[in-house]
């Protein structure tokens, strides 16, 4: 079928184009999308920070109706609701059985050649050059192709636009507080970066008391929306040495429990550097990939800190996408508030000017019933 | 053991393999990096540069310097590993973003533009399978 997505021809170079979409094939569902959020990691494909091959339909967090499944199709069936997870794991390899599936390699190799396992491209343009999507979901189309284990079941009636951000941001953030970190009632917690993925890690440290819970940021506008969101304490770190403040503001101490959700080397070191003797830092951001970070070696065993990585929240999202919808449901979460502003699938560029300004929560792409 | 016992032989086969992409159409992905692209290489020690030859299309696509030579072209992009893994990831048997995460592999500059290359190396690996005759990684 012809869809309309938005593909990044080349880096810095987003087309609105009507592409050809095969149908499903065995174990493949196809999913009209209704939304999708404007995440920093697909700004990073658009940059080439996060170098991917191109043309790519960008988007990875998405949710929309189920319109066909491929042969051997048996969880979800045309009409269910789903969010796509942007790391269908195998369930077989060591990963998976010991209770890591967001570190399955069937999905990551996949990913990093812009394919569904095994090789297959199901985006094309109309000439017939293969197109790429992103991470194996492509959530910036009408329609998209994923493998089943890539589609979460959602309750009917489920808002679509607020489950489209559980796709990634919230299972991330509050992942990478809960199972990362594992931040207990009491415990401090600064969080560096409060865009999408920094206002759900907030988000998760207040449903666990932690406290105090700083929100350090070069944004006054993201500071001001961060109070909403569980941030108690604010750092300005254009105007304020981020470390030395979050070490004020901890009796010189630093935090239990620090998070980097930007993904910068710089901000790395001030978040472990921010980070109390015997405490955790976290990197949820993500850097390129050849890039590296300097930190003090003296500060591991004298200080006995852990560095830890947060890929996906550590999430499994069949389990953990029905527990934040009940979460919601019970106003624990808040979803609502993260949407700040819709835009059309040929409005991205500005989408993603609004994200780097900071002048919005989460923008959304919007698709028509 | 190295698979390369010294500079000569490392510089025989990879730079040899290289020299053959010079004149190979897979050669003409050099102009997607858009840039020279330098090979710095540890035990044994060698360097080996790819310099386009402009414009795209033309014959040969790059040309391949060594040492000293290489010096005095400043490279877009630099990847910098161990001659062992340089053999291995010819072969195809290195996951390139494994290999950066765990710095078996660093690459200095503009990483994006030759990452775009990866899907067309699945082409190139038994080219340098064959050149080699087909001696396997360590």
């Amino acid at each position: 079928m012809r869809v309309a997505a938005a593909v990044l021809a080349d880096y810095g170079q987003l087309l609105t184009e009507e592409l050809e979409l095969d149908e499903p094939g065995p174990g493949e569902v196809a999913v009209r999308l209704a939304a999708a959020g404007v995440c920093h990691s697909d700004y990073h494909v658009y940059s080439g920070d996060l170098p991917l091959p191109t043309p790519m339909v960008l988007g990875h967090e998405g949710a929309g109706v189920v319109s066909s499944v491929g042969p051997g199709v048996s969880s979800v069936r045309p009409g269910d609701p789903v969010v796509l997870s942007w790391l269908p794991a195998c369930g077989r390899c060591r990963a998976c059985l010991t209770g890591r599936p967001e570190l399955c390699r069937v999905p990551a190799t996949a990913a990093e050649h812009g394919t569904l396992p095994g090789g297959r491209t199901p985006f094309r343009r109309v000439a017939g050059e293969p197109v790429y999507q992103f991470s194996l979901t492509g959530a910036f189309a009408e329609y998209t192709v994923v493998p089943e284990a890539g589609v979460v079941r959602l309750p009917a009636g489920t808002d679509l636009e607020s489950a489209a951000l559980l796709g990634c941001s919230v299972l991330t953030g509050t992942g990478a507080v809960w199972r990362t970190a594992q931040v207990q009632p009491g415990e401090s917690v600064a969080v560096f970066g409060v865009g999408g993925v920094g206002l759900n890690a907030l988000q998760g440290a207040r449903m666990v008391s932690a406290y105090p819970r700083i929100a350090v940021d070069v944004s006054v506008r993201r500071l001001e929306a961060a109070a909403a969101f569980g941030a108690t304490h604010f750092v300005n770190a254009v105007s304020d040495a981020p470390v030395d403040r979050v070490l004020a503001l901890t009796d010189g101490e630093g935090v239990d429990a620090a998070f980097e959700a930007i993904g910068r080397p710089e901000t790395i070191a001030q978040a472990f550097n921010a980070t109390r003797a015997g405490g955790r830092t976290v990197v949820i951001g993500v850097t390129p990939p050849n890039a590296e970070v300097t930190l003090n070696a003296f500060a591991f065993p004298s200080q006995e800190k852990c560095l830890l990585g947060c890929w996906y929240g550590q999430s499994l999202p069949a389990r953990d996408v029905p527990a934040l919808l009940r979460l919601n449901a019970a106003g624990s979460l808040d979803l609502r508030s993260l949407m700040s502003r819709r835009y059309r699938l040929t409005d991205l560029e500005a989408a993603f000017q609004a994200m780097l300004a900071g002048t919005v929560n989460r923008g959304l792409i919007v698709f028509d019933a | 053991m190295p698979i390369f016992a010294d500079t000569q032989r490392l510089y025989g086969t990879i730079g040899g393999f290289f020299e053959t992409l010079t004149t190979a159409e897979e050669g003409q992905l050099i102009h997607r990096v858009g840039g020279p692209v330098l090979f710095v290489y540890h035990r044994p020690e060698g360097r080996i540069l790819w310099n386009p030859c402009p414009p795209p299309g033309s014959w040969p696509a790059f040309c391949v310097s060594y040492g000293e030579e290489s010096a005095s072209v400043t490279p877009l992009l630099t990847f910098e590993q161990d001659a062992d893994t340089a053999h291995r990831f010819w072969l195809g048997e290195i996951d390139l973003a494994q290999a950066l995460a765990r710095q078996q592999l660093r690459a200095i500059g503009s990483l994006s533009r030759a990452m775009k290359l990866l899907p067309h190396l699945d082409a190139v690996y038994p080219r340098y399978a064959a050149f080699v005759g087909g001696v396997a990684g360590a």
